[in-house]
């Protein structure tokens, strides 16, 4: 039991595990000099007295602090500058190149790695390596003076400190105790994906109540679930919960009127709960005490509330930051996922308009001309009747190709290719009396689901195709196959036309080419005297939606 | 007269040749590309180019982009069956000397022609107003999101991608959507360009 209940002990409790490693360190040491005399040196009395008002100091500390957040915050600073002042006693008054003293220096330097980065690292260290250098001047004079064991410790404390700033810049220890992978990992788009990250927040924080109030730039209030005591809820706030935009995130305690804020430099700032939150809110919540987080997307802006929290400590500020990032993320991801599934459906939409307007408003603009011409015919008292009967054929003709288009937009489901093949088998009977070729379509037996995109497609590259075997090479026959290919639909025309050189650029099937590229397929041409062959590849996936 | 038709749409071909059959005009030739056009242009020498603006292998602003540049060249008549924006104002500034909608009355055609034939300059009032629309809403400053203004203002201190991501807390691909969307919004086509405009799209 003790052994599972351990690590919450000391989960986001840094202020704890500095307090109890000061009273274990200098018990420790005060053992270390009691059994070895000769470390004690000169002034054993002094070491003992030091040592023992030191231990007693911490253990004071120590229960102060256990439970209290607001006071670990309150003293970190002061104890930070009595933990120096023992290193610099202990230097003095024990025998300096031989006693374990060395461990007061980690102490200090770690401590303000951890609570307050490398900046306060960087100042600690120094004024330690200040310290020790003065100390070792002032005992140099004397007989024990050993140089060479000076220099290597005056080495190791420098590299030391290196390490620990350099840990502090990159905020290891941040990263390290703080990560919380399962909104790092993503999670899946869902309607309930601000409850679930709620969930996941509270459960890092092991918070048993937390609310995630979000507003977009166009909402009036922040809304967002609340679950309370394991109860699920809504919960809504008109203004925000910090009124002061600089501080990302804080602890608050309502009944002590008390927030605790880190500034940007890693410093504790102490606040009245009344200045900084709107605790009124907060109290409509069921919150007292606990953390905000705010969290900021490229579309929303709000706050993480958690509260009823077993053991709030000033560690929650650096857990609210990586909450607040990390939730942040989390939206951000899946707006994107839904601005890529909106942009897909967008980007099919467009090339529907764009078939339209190239089929549909082209074909009637065509016609309209037609009838001026018609008109202006019959004016002058020319014949009209073989125009007429033209124009009535294209009508007849269009009607099949909108009447296809339209009911391959009504489907809302994939079709499968034998029924793709039919379609295309009814289009190259249109074509064949359209151009007087002769137009026949083969497939194999192949199973695939064929988007509607993709259908589209495939109708207009054989139009295409079939109108430039006949305009550009004089084909009366095309020979059409259909299959489906690791992965990709596979379109070839055969046609019996006059061929091309490769090198002719006029005949470049431009249009062919430009919508295959659209639909990230591929596209290859060969052709020789009295035979042309075009293979079309197509990706059953993806492609422009 | 001699008249050049470039469209790639076989059903408008075939209707305009029979529209000018009968009339003054005569059909040069039929080019289905831009490429075809300059090519047919340069041979067949034609007083009046028919140009549709979408077509393969160079648009009809393409066409007559290169047209222009090349100084001697036959009067321009850009059919059209609809332009976005940027067409329209690239249209207007190569100043063509017909435009003309496919979906208006094909009469408008013929009376665009007379006019374009006589020297004059002819343009659909309704073109006309989509142009002044276009330039209208180009020329509007877009607004931006508070979180796109405050990317703005960190690609306008020089911030990479990774540095901007450290600093909004999001991943390096999040910065580079949002990027290109405030690059879409703003009409910029890198970080360069929309750092140089940053001063006034934050009004600062």
């Amino acid at each position: 039991m003790l052994l599972a209940s351990a690590p919450n002990l000391f989960k986001y409790q840094s202020g704890r595990v500095v307090a109890l490693g000061r009273v274990m360190l200098a018990s420790l040491f005060l053992v270390s000099i009691w059994l070895d005399r000769t470390q004690s040196g000169a002034a054993a009395q002094r070491s003992y007295i030091l040592l023992l008002v030191y231990i007693t100091f911490a253990l004071a500390l120590a229960l102060a602090t256990w439970r209290n957040w607001w006071l670990d915050a309150r003293l970190a600073l002061p104890a930070h500058f009595v933990d120096m002042a023992v290193f610099m006693g202990i230097v003095f008054s024990t025998n300096i190149y031989t006693s374990p003293f060395f461990v007061f220096f980690l102490l200090p330097l770690l401590a303000a790695a951890i609570r307050w980065g490398w900046r306060a690292t960087a100042l600690t260290a120094a004024g330690l390596i200040l310290l020790y250098l003065g100390a070792g001047l002032l005992v140099g004079g004397g007989e024990a003076f050993e140089a060479q064991r000076f220099i290597i410790r005056s080495g190791n404390l420098m590299f030391l400190s290196a390490l620990l700033i350099w840990f502090g810049i990159h905020q290891r220890f941040t990263q390290l105790f703080f990560h919380v992978d399962e909104l790092h990992n993503g999670l899946p788009v869902e309607a309930d994906l601000l409850v679930q990250t709620l969930r996941i927040s509270m459960k890092a924080a092991e918070a048993g109540s937390g609310a995630l109030l979000l507003r977009a730039d166009s909402d009036l209030d922040y809304e967002g679930p609340c679950m309370r005591n394991g109860v699920p809820g809504c919960g809504s706030v008109e203004q925000p919960l910090i009124s002061q935009a600089a501080l990302g995130q804080l602890l608050f305690n309502l009944p002590g009127n008390r927030a605790l804020a880190d500034h940007a430099r890693g410093r504790f700032r102490f606040c009245k709960a009344s200045d900084v939150i709107a605790a009124d809110d907060l109290s409509e919540l069921g919150a007292a005490e606990g953390l905000i987080a705010e969290v900021r997307s490229g579309t929303r802006q709000g706050w993480l509330v958690l509260w009823d929290m077993a053991e709030l400590s000033t560690d929650y500020l650096l857990v609210g930051r990586e909450l607040g990032q990390a939730v942040g993320a989390v939206l951000d991801r899946a707006a994107l996922l839904v601005a890529i599934e909106e942009g897909a459906a967008a980007r099919t939409r467009l090339s529907l308009a764009r078939d339209v307007h190239d089929s549909v408003v082209q074909f009637l603009a065509g016609a309209s001309f037609r009838v001026e011409a018609v008109m202006r015919a019959s004016r002058s008292g020319m014949k009209i009747d073989r125009d007429l009967e033209e124009l009535k054929r294209l009508l007849v003709n269009e009607q099949g190709e909108i009447r296809g288009f339209i009911s391959a937009l009504r489907r809302d489901r994939k079709l499968e290719l034998a029924d793709a093949v039919e379609e295309l088998r009814a289009l190259a009977k249109r074509l064949s009396q359209q151009w007087a070729v002769d137009c026949r379509v083969g497939a194999t037996a192949d199973s695939a689901a064929i988007p509607i995109r993709l259908q589209l497609d495939v109708q207009h590259l054989l139009r295409e195709a079939v109108a430039n075997a006949v305009r550009h090479g004089q084909a009366d026959r095309v020979d059409i196959g259909i299959g489906v290919d690791q992965g990709q639909l596979r379109l070839e025309v055969r046609d019996n036309g006059s061929g091309f050189s490769p090198a002719s650029a006029a005949v470049q099937p431009w249009s062919l080419k430009e919508r295959v590229e659209r639909a990230q397929g591929s596209l290859d041409v060969s052709s020789e005297a009295g035979q042309t062959n075009l293979t079309i590849r197509l990706p059953l996936t993806g492609g422009n939606g | 007269m001699r008249v050049l038709l470039a469209d790639d749409h076989p059903m408008i071909g075939a209707a305009l040749e029979l529209l000018l059959r009968g009339t003054d005009y005569e059909l040069t030739g039929r080019a289905r590309t831009g490429a075809e056009a300059l090519a047919q242009v340069r041979s067949a020498r034609p007083d009046i180019l028919l140009l549709d603006v979408n077509m393969p292998d160079g648009s009809g602003i393409e066409v007559l982009r290169t047209l222009r540049e090349r100084g001697r060249a036959p009067r321009v008549v850009l059919l059209t069956a609809g332009m976005d924006d940027p067409q329209l104002i690239a249209a207007d500034r190569l100043e063509p000397e017909g435009m003309v909608l496919k979906t208006a009355d094909p009469a408008l055609l013929l009376e665009c022609m007379e006019e374009v034939g006589k020297g004059a300059r002819w343009v659909d009032p309704e073109i006309a107003e989509r142009i002044t629309v276009a330039k209208h809403r180009a020329s509007a400053k877009p607004s931006l999101t508070p979180r796109e203004r405050e990317l703005v203002g960190l690609v306008r201190q020089g911030l990479r991608n990774r540095e901007i991501a450290d600093r909004l807390g999001v991943t390096e691909g999040t910065v580079k959507v949002y990027l290109h969307g405030i690059f879409d919004k703003v009409g910029v086509e890198n970080r360069t360009e929309l750092a140089m405009q940053a001063a006034e799209l934050l009004g600062v």
